[in-house]
Order: structure tokens, then sequence, then C-alpha cells
């Protein structure tokens, strides 16, 4: 995020675009209320009715895997109507005109069959955004799980460019990131192209910094994408090039990942699997060896929070049983593999990276134990340097030269679209309660009293009258590459033709039935969109004797207390 | 006058926490060391979601309380300005969960595991009771990450009364004739 997580409440607009908070992160939504009570005028984007939508001044209830072609409309009006900030553009930003050029096509008339959002409301959407003292844009995987993602995070950085909306307090654009320290994975160079701090793996000067520190030779070459393991286990010809073994921790592919029949075989296919993790899962039940590592109240570490900022966390507890830290894991293998890797705790860890990385050296264990969190960049040990709240100060960007730079490009609609015998479209969504994969929350026995499998499908009253189903009926949910047994939740919160499951459960599992079309440049999957159909189940006792011996049979699988459990 | 929560549908996220601290506050931390099946989650309050509402629906402590009316058994009683149903005394006949206007109440698996003559689980009514006896008042307010839910009290009421009487005279005071 350019701003900090607390900015949000004094921001004089918060516009909100596929994200929801309330139900992926509360603690974020409770700043969003404050915002409000504050004063703040909401304007949020979501296909659904979400409690963000529900409390805001407007709600754009666009059509799913129409976002560039609203974000585009967005900028024509601001443009065509003089709203926009000429002093900020002529100061800090480069290819306005060939922007302006662009997006003339975008006009609101031209987005409103696309978007199904009534051409005035766009247009008052954008005359608010722009008009606002400090404008805040929020988004979360409502904008990134399409394969047109990147193109809409540059279109509304855009947005903040046009207005002046970037290098100033409560303003800016915001990621609200998925999932626990996925900030801090990336930030600790958990990617295939980069080092700690963002240091790009092809910069010669930097690999060879890290050779120098780790005294080994490092590759210059820019690894395999999660997402690409399947095509490179699968279908890669060369040998050479093709996996073999695979080290998974932390991550339940074979529940999050779209196409699971797709994961099954790549996991079956392939020579060996390592899974590290703080409970059985899915994944586990095709691994070779298990690694079984601590919990977030086990050990000590740093989080990075959404926001660039650091934070230690601090072990609560005593781990009980046959149970190790991932990084004393890590460090194990390492060595056991021919290169002696030891550390006497974490701040040696830390200590180590700091050294390695500029834009995270100030911020040393002693610092942040003074001051609670850090927001990178901090790149001095000294108490002065307290980390950077909000990036961009003064309208200076990280490109080159220190401008930020206009994007435009033409919508392009879903992958995979609504069809006679697929007539549903299906957005994988969240639930507050059960967190991502259910590894954590599944086997917490008050949030599996709130919720428990086979989980839920989101359908309008219209699709259920259609269908002649009732709230929890179990209903048959298939697409071209799966299909699965799930329980009918009728809201009005959700438009006519289009549905929403929650990822997480083992018997409704809706990425059994996702596409595996990804994102050209973030390769992230399009689990937004994709084409289903349903199927009334006349046998209702069939289907809940069929689902309650699936729950049994995954759980003995497991090896989980398989004691009397209410379906 | 009896006193009720009141929730705000401004400020409420759905995250049903206020139904988990209820649980909590009436069964105890023994819930969790108990093996799943041997205990009961019975929340007093239950999250509605509409298009345009998110809040938890509980029992209003009416003044007049239909459910306390129709009871047969004198089972439901006001104590410390609460309707409260005493569960060892309910027979499970349903009368106040039909009777209530609010579909507050509703039937659920005694929590003390008490057994039928004939072996098998007992069900009674269940509802708010404010957190009667439980130190700090109702779990629910108490747990709200958006402070959402008040204690309405006789006192809350005098003063948000006699706020509104003030802003009246000076709104009056204000208008010319």
């Amino acid at each position: 995020m350019s701003m900090g997580v607390p900015e949000i409440e004094d921001a004089k607009l918060l516009f909100i675009f596929g994200y929801n908070g309330a139900d992926s992160h509360p603690i974020v939504a409770r700043r969003i209320v404050k915002a409000k009570q504050k004063g703040a005028k909401l304007i949020v984007v979501d296909p659904r009715i979400t409690e963000s939508a529900r409390i805001a001044d407007m709600h754009l209830q666009l059509k799913g895997g129409s976002n560039m072609a609203l974000v585009q409309a967005m900028a024509n009006v601001i443009i065509a109507e003089g709203l926009a900030d000429q002093k900020f553009i002529e100061d800090h930003t480069n290819g306005y005109e060939e922007y302006k050029e662009f997006v003339k096509k975008y006009t609101p008339e031209y987005a409103e069959p696309i978007c199904h959002v009534p051409a005035e409301q766009i247009r008052e959407a954008a005359r608010a955004y722009a008009k606002a003292e400090s404008s805040m844009i929020l988004y979360g995987m409502g904008v990134c799980q399409f394969a047109q993602a990147v193109d809409v995070v540059k279109g509304l950085a855009s947005l903040a460019l046009l207005t002046g909306n970037f290098g100033g307090p409560n303003m800016g654009i915001g990621p609200v990131r998925g999932q626990n320290n996925v900030q801090g994975a990336c930030d600790m160079g958990a990617l295939p192209n980069c080092y700690s701090g963002y240091q790009s793996v092809t910069d010669d000067a930097v690999r060879e910094k890290f050779e120098k520190a780790w005294g080994v030779k490092l590759s210059n070459k820019v690894g395999i994408p999660l997402t690409h393991v399947p095509h490179r286990v699968l279908e890669e010809k060369d040998e050479k090039k093709k996996i073999h073994a695979y080290y998974i921790f932390g991550e339940d592919p074979a529940q999050s990942d779209p196409d699971l029949n797709e994961i099954r075989e790549t996991l079956e296919k392939l020579d060996f699997v390592v899974m590290q993790d703080i409970f059985m899962n899915k994944t586990g039940l095709q691994a070779d060896v298990i690694l079984p590592s601590t919990a977030w109240g086990e050990h000590d570490g740093i989080y990075s929070a959404c926001d660039r900022g650091f934070a230690r966390i601090r072990k609560a507890i005593e781990p009980k049983g046959d149970v190790k830290t991932d990084w004393e894991i890590i460090s194990l293998i390492s060595t056991a593999m021919g290169y002696p890797m030891h550390y006497n705790n974490t701040k040696e860890i830390w200590d180590e990276m700091r050294s390695l990385t500029p834009s995270f050296f100030g911020a040393t264990y002693e610092k942040l134990e003074a001051l609670g969190s850090i927001q990178w960049p901090c790149r001095d040990e000294s108490m002065e340097d307290k980390g950077t709240p909000y990036l961009f100060t003064g309208g200076k960007f990280s490109h080159p030269d220190g401008r930020g730079k206009f994007f435009a490009t033409e919508w392009r609609p879903p992958c995979e679209v609504e069809s006679p015998e697929y007539p549903y479209s299906l957005s994988t969504v969240r639930e507050v309660g059960h967190y991502s994969v259910r590894t954590m929350t599944g086997n917490c026995r008050a949030l599996a009293n709130l919720e428990d499998e086979p989980g839920w499908i989101q359908m309008s009253p219209e699709d259920c009258e259609k269908l002649n189903v009732k709230e929890g009926d179990l209903i048959k949910v298939y697409s071209k590459r799966g299909s699965l047994i799930t329980r009918v939740l009728p809201t009005e919160r959700v438009r006519p033709g289009a549905t929403y499951m929650t990822y997480q459960w083992w018997i409704g599992a809706c990425n059994e039935l996702t596409t595996p079309y990804l994102d050209p440049v973030s390769n992230t999957p399009e689990s937004k969109y994709c084409a289903i159909n349903l199927e009334k189940i006349d046998d209702q006792a069939w289907a809940e004797q069929y689902v309650k011996d699936s729950y049994e049979s995954i759980r003995k699988n497991m090896g989980i207390d398989t004691a009397k459990k209410e379906v | 006058m009896n006193y009720f929560v009141k929730g705000n549908p401004d400020l409420c996220i759905g995250c049903r926490t206020c139904m988990i601290g209820c649980v909590v506050a009436h069964e105890g931390t023994k819930i969790f060391q108990m093996k799943p099946g041997e205990y009961v989650f019975n929340p007093k309050l239950d999250v509605v979601k509409t298009a345009t509402i998110t809040i938890p629906v509980q029992c209003k402590h009416c003044e007049n309380p239909a459910c306390m009316n129709a009871c047969p058994v004198k089972a439901i009683e006001v104590v410390d300005n609460t309707v409260i149903i005493a569960q060892d005394k309910c027979i499970g006949c349903k009368t106040c969960m039909i009777a209530c206007p609010y579909g507050a109440i509703d039937m659920v698996k005694a929590s003390d595991g008490g057994k039928q003559q004939d072996g098998s689980d007992r069900i009674i009514a269940n509802k708010c009771d404010l957190c009667n006896g439980i130190e700090g008042g109702p779990a629910c307010v108490r747990v709200c990450p958006t402070a959402s839910l008040k204690l309405i009290t006789e006192e809350a009421v005098e003063t948000s009364a006699s706020n509104k009487r003030t802003a009246a005279a000076i709104s009056l005071s204000q208008v010319k004739e």
C-alpha cells in the first residue's frame, strides 16, 4: 500500500474496488466504518452487496470481469469534465497525452453495456473521486484474481495520478493483501524474480552481493511461478526443464489452486513431494514426506502488514509434540544438502537480511521494540529514521526519472464466460471466520460450529426460484473441469446469473470448478470468473449422507479425530 | 425498566464475534477441552443479513413479555431488569418461541447435559439473558470489534431523551416568530 492502514480513517473519500474488508480483514473493515463515522464519502465497486457496499454513499454493482472498462470510463469523465489535476500531471507524470487519447473511447455510455452500471452513476462516482480533498483507493482480490489484473492495478494508479492523490497523507492506492504476511513473503524475496527488498535476481551487482555474503554461486535467471508448476510437470518435454520434486510449505495447492483435477495429477506425477505445515491438509494427502512445523503462537518472528509495516511476533506458548520452527527445518535441510546453515534465533536471521537489503536496513529489532511497527523503506539504523508512513512524498515516484507513468489499455473479457451449457458465472470469495484454505481454522471448534462442510453457494433468490431450491438444500455444481455438492444460500446481495463460493471447503471445494487461466504479468489465476451449471438434487437424504460420509473419510485419511461430529 | 442490547447496523460488519462471545460466556472455556459432540453450541443471538441490513437479533426484554405471559409452567420471570428463562423449569413446549414477535427464542439441547427420562436429550427454550450473573455484563457488547452493540439501561434512555429535549429546545429557540 502506498499509505498506512491507520490513514484509512482520515481519508475524505474511500474508493473501495473489488475489496470486501468485512469478510477478509475485519480489523481493516473497522477502519472503513470509522472513516464513514468521521464523515468520509464511500464509493464501493463490487458485483455483490458487501458490508461496505451496504453502508456506502454509492455502490457501483458492476458485472464481474468488467473492471478495466469501468476504471477507464472514470478517467474519461475526469478528463472530459476538466477535473484532472493539471499541475500534478505536469510536474510529476509522464505519458498523459497518450493516456488522454486512449481513454477518449471509454465514455460512460461505452462502458455501461460492459459493466452493467448506468453511465450517470459512473459520472457521479468519477466526479466525487476527483473532487474530494483526499481520495484513497483500496482494492483486493476482486482486482487481482482476473486474467486482466495488473492492467487494472495500473489503471487505478492512473486515476490517483490524474487527480494528484499521491504524495500526501490519507490518499494513494492500497492493495489490501489477502493473506497474513503475504506482504512479508514478497518483501523477503519469496518470489521467483527477486531477493529481499525487491532486489532483482537479474541484476549482476545484487547477485554478486548475495554470492559474497553466502559464499555460493547464484542463478541469474528468474525462477518458475507457482502457477506454472502444473505445466512444467505435466507438459514439459525437455527432461532438464521438467520439475521432478516439489517442496511446499505454508501452502495447500490441492485446495487453493484452480482446477484441482490438474493439481492432483501434478502432485501424482511428481517424483517427490515434501509438505511442511502446521496441520494435515489436502496437499499433505499426496505428499511423500511431511515436516510438521510450529504455528503462529509457538514461534518468534516478524510479519509485514499490507501497509509495509514490520511488526514483531512473539512466542506465546511452548510447542507440543514433534515439531520445529520453519527456520530450524530450513536450516537442517540446507545443512543435510551440503550447505551448513545455523542460526541461534530469528534476530540473527533478520540482521543478516537487513545487512543485504538497503531499504529495510534501518528496521532493527531494538527499534521495532521501541516503536511497535516500522513501515519500509527504513534505511538508517538511527532512531531518527522511523520508516515511511506513505510513499512518493512530494510526488517523487520510483521510476528512474522520479515521475509516475500513466497506463491505459483495452478491456478484455474473462477467459471463460457463460454459455448455454454453463449459464451461470462463479466467483470465489472469502467468508469471515474460516481463513484461507482452512488449515488453521477448520479444526477450530468454535468456528466450525458457526460454519462447516460442505459450505454454501450464494445465489440470487430469482435463480433459486428458477431451480426450485431453497436455503440449505444440497445442490450439484459443475463446470467443464469438475463437479461438487454444496448448500444453497439464497441472498439478495448477489445478482441473478452470478454465484459465489468460498474456497476453503474440502467437500464443496470450488477450485474443482475454476479455470487455470493466468494474468500474463502476475501469473495470478482468474479465480473470480468461470462458467458453471447447477443441478437440483432430488434425493436430499442421499446427498446428506454423501456429505457426511465424505467428511468422515477425509478426516480419517488425514488422521483427524473422527469422534462423533454432526455435519 | 428492563434493559436490552441495541445494535447499530451502520457499524456492524457481520463478523459474528458476538455469537462466539455469547457461547463462551455461557458455556465457559470448558467447551475447548471437551470432545466435539459432547458440548452444545447455543448462541443466544443471531446475525441477520438482508440486502441493506446486517445486525444481530436478540431478545428485547419486553416490559410485558409475550413469552412470559404464555409460559404454562412459569419458567420465565423478570430478574434484575432482565427477562430470564429458568432452564430447569422449562418443559420444552415451544409456546414462548411461537409467542415471541421477534424470533428471539429458539429450542436447543440443554447445555447441562440433562436427559429426558427415556434417555434422549432434553430440549429447552434458549434466549438472551443479558449475561445475568456474568461479570462485566453482556459479552456481545464487550467483544464487538466495531462497538456496534450497546446495553440500553434506564439511565441510557433517560440521557438520550434528555439530550433530544435539549436539542429540541435549541432548535425551537432558532425559530423566529
